[in-house]
């Protein structure tokens, strides 16, 4: 045997010795998230391509899930094994996962991240809890006051910062067809955002005490009803079915001259005038006009694989993902629905090129300023309450008002029924 | 003649509203989906529409899986339409022909299954099809499909059976006919109304199933229509032109399948009804 033929036979043995090691450092990570729509699908697909082929080492793949489903899948297809190692979250999902004892704390990789690109500390607090962070935030959505300042200044009437304003001017609005105030009363999530948002800014954003007893039956949640159940005076009368997509397209057909939504910017640029000088947007009303407070859902991923090698190539998605450069991308699969949690994403050139947000930067700024402002039931004032996720589940706010607005029971009695309601759920 | 005036006025009203609440909503689904889209959230609908654009069709097969959703739930509707009818037709002649014990007894419990609530299995069910690693697969579905259309459709084909007179089949068998050759060159043709019937209804229930495929199926490629068009619409923000050109094509299959057995069906379901 010659030396180089001994030596060729030693590179390939060596080659082959390797194999097996090679094809095991290779990953597969599968991400499930719920954002559906075909667009947005594609975004994260075009992200996911760069990903992958600047790390040949893992390969990620997506699974689009729907959010009326995920609550029971998800526990059920890991439960068989067949679940994701990263899954996005809200507030309220995380601790049914935590709770089956899916997730591990991520609280030195939030650590390590914050350090790089500074993390809104609220969106960290809505994972933090029992000693732990239990998901990274990815981003923020907030609910706002959305008007046309056309049909507003043809009525004569300014951008309302109270709720005595906010009333009279949706009074003043309701006429010639139009409805001044676009506002759901349905059984569903929707509804829990926006009655939550009156209740922040009547001083009733407190459901829970230090000490996690109940604290929904208050005067000031009393209040909040009964100024929601006037206002809906003012809303068609279609609104106690509506979800998100109806309130929308009330207000882009000019149907309605206000609603509360997270954001319209889409809808109105592709199916209203698209005007952007005609679209107003403004933090939602105060009882009396002080600091105006907002829901906010801070979006996060859960890191849910129990496997190292998976769970710190989930890591190094999500690092990738955070870049700045990456980042404005992965927000602009919705222009303007999907604010950054992060100091370094909210001034990186890859968020504000976007077309759409070019145009509609002035709201997407307000949108951020009044984020500043945001909180979530059951996750306020550095308090985190998990039995919040039945209540959530359950759309206690939006049952209390339906019994107001629908059979008309007392704001105070319907209240006071609410609480008993939670105290049940939560026992 | 009067009388007969004002009563014929009367069914006629009833039966004009009665077309009117049932064609009025597809008539608003199939003309929303070519209007533009400020026409489909105006302020006032419009009965006859106003512009015409094809582009929600464009997007909904140009720019989503809805083709490939489509073609799941083609897959899985056929398979257990054909499954069923190949169980459910032998199962229907030997509840109606063999006598052994407890045929009465097992033939009211099959409708019994047919009466149990389905969501109370589903986690269970999960437990089981993820043991047998049929999580995620279109089998899991054809399976969960074919368990509920099949007592309906052994109920159904054993009346179609027992309306044939007894004589035939005692011909057939007199000329030396096998009972399986009996069941497949004298009974099956002589049901085919009956077997029409039970293909649309297996078809059409597999094929708007939402439930367990919404659980059982875990991967967007594998997902059956229903399911993945309920995601294309989205949640926060709603593309009406794309839900209305979705739920237009998706009434398209069962349209075609009728087309071709709808007079069978109709006949299934009037015959049935006086077995």
């Amino acid at each position: 045997m010659t030396i180089p033929k001994r030596y060729s036979r030693l590179t390939g043995a060596a080659l082959i010795a390797l194999l097996p090691v090679s094809a095991a450092a290779q990953v597969d990570l599968t991400l499930w998230h719920m954002e559906q729509p075909p667009h947005r699908v594609e975004r994260v697909q075009i992200l996911l391509d760069e990903f992958n082929a600047s790390h040949p080492e893992i390969t990620v793949s997506q699974e689009p899930q729907n959010w009326g489903e995920v609550y029971a899948k998800a526990p059920a297809a890991l439960a068989a094994g067949a679940g994701p190692d990263m899954l996005f979250a809200i507030p309220d999902f995380t601790p049914i996962l935590k709770g089956i004892g899916a997730l591990t704390s991520v609280e030195d990789f939030v650590t390590e991240l914050d350090a790089v690109h500074d993390f809104n500390p609220s969106a960290v607090e809505a994972y933090s809890y029992d000693d732990g962070v239990w998901a990274v935030p990815l981003y923020n959505m907030s609910m706002n006051l959305w008007y046309r300042p056309s049909v507003l200044s043809a009525a004569g009437i300014d951008v309302p910062t109270t709720w005595d304003e906010w009333k009279a001017a949706a009074e003043a609005l309701t006429k010639d067809g139009m409805y001044g105030m676009g506002l759901p009363a349905n059984q569903q999530l929707y509804t829990d955002q926006t009655v939550y948002s009156v209740m922040a800014n009547g001083g009733a954003s407190e459901i829970y005490n230090a000490d996690g007893s109940l604290n929904f039956d208050t005067p000031e949640t009393v209040a909040a009803y009964s100024f929601y159940n006037d206002m809906l005076a003012f809303s068609p009368p279609d609104a106690a079915s509506w979800t998100w997509g109806e309130a929308e397209a009330c207000f882009a057909s000019n149907s309605c001259a206000m609603i509360m939504q997270f954001s319209v910017i889409s809808t109105y640029d592709t199916q209203a005038e698209g005007v952007a000088s005609d679209l107003g947007v403004a933090a939602i009303p105060s009882k009396d006009g002080g600091d105006s407070n907002t829901i906010a859902y801070a979006n996060a991923v859960m890191l849910l694989s129990q496997d190292d090698e998976k769970m710190e190539a989930s890591k190094t998605f999500v690092r990738w993902l955070l870049q700045p450069e990456n980042y404005g991308r992965f927000l602009n699969m919705e222009p303007g629905l999907f604010m950054p949690v992060t100091a370094d994403g909210a001034a990186a050139d890859s968020y504000w090129s976007d077309p759409m947000v070019e145009k509609y930067r002035g709201q997407i700024e307000t949108v951020i300023e009044n984020s500043q402002n945001g909180m979530l039931f059951g996750f306020t004032s550095g308090r985190v309450f998990p039995a919040i996720s039945a209540i959530s589940a359950q759309n206690v706010l939006a049952e209390t008002l339906q019994a107001i607005a629908i059979t008309g029971t007392d704001a105070a009695q319907a209240v006071t029924d609410g609480q008993a309601r939670m105290q049940d759920l939560t026992e | 003649m009067k009388r007969a005036l004002r009563w014929n006025m009367a069914l006629a009203g009833v039966l004009f509203m009665l077309v009117a609440l049932i064609v009025l909503p597809f008539w608003f689904v199939l003309t929303g989906s070519i209007k533009e889209p400020s026409e489909i959230i105006a302020r006032t609908p419009t009965m006859i529409p106003q512009s015409f654009s094809l582009q929600h069709y464009v997007k909904l097969l140009s720019a989503s899986d809805y083709p490939l959703y489509m073609m799941n739930s083609m897959i899985v509707a056929t398979a257990s339409t054909v499954i069923t009818l190949l169980l459910a037709i032998p199962a229907g002649y030997a509840f109606f022909r063999m006598a052994f014990a407890g045929r009465e007894t097992l033939y009211r419990a099959i409708l019994l299954a047919y009466a149990f609530p389905s969501i109370v299995i589903l986690i269970p069910l999960f437990g089981i099809f993820a043991k047998l690693g049929l999580i995620d697969t279109r089998l899991a579905l054809v399976l969960v499909n074919v368990a509920f259309a099949l007592p309906f459709a052994i109920w159904m084909l054993r009346s179609f059976f027992a309306g044939i007179p007894i004589e035939i089949e005692e011909a057939a068998r007199l000329d030396g006919g096998a009972p399986l050759t009996v069941l497949r060159r004298i009974m099956i043709p002589l049901v085919a109304p009956g077997i029409a019937a039970v293909a649309v209804f297996t078809f059409v229930t597999s094929w708007t199933e939402y439930v367990f495929a919404s659980v059982m199926i875990l991967s967007d490629a594998k997902r059956p229509m229903p399911v993945g068009f309920s995601g294309i619409i989205g949640q926060y923000q709603i593309d009406w032109g794309l839900l209305l050109a979705g739920a237009s094509l998706s009434i398209l299959p069962v349209v075609i399948l009728f087309a071709f057995v709808g007079r069978w069906f109709v006949a299934g379901l009037t015959e049935g009804a006086v077995k």
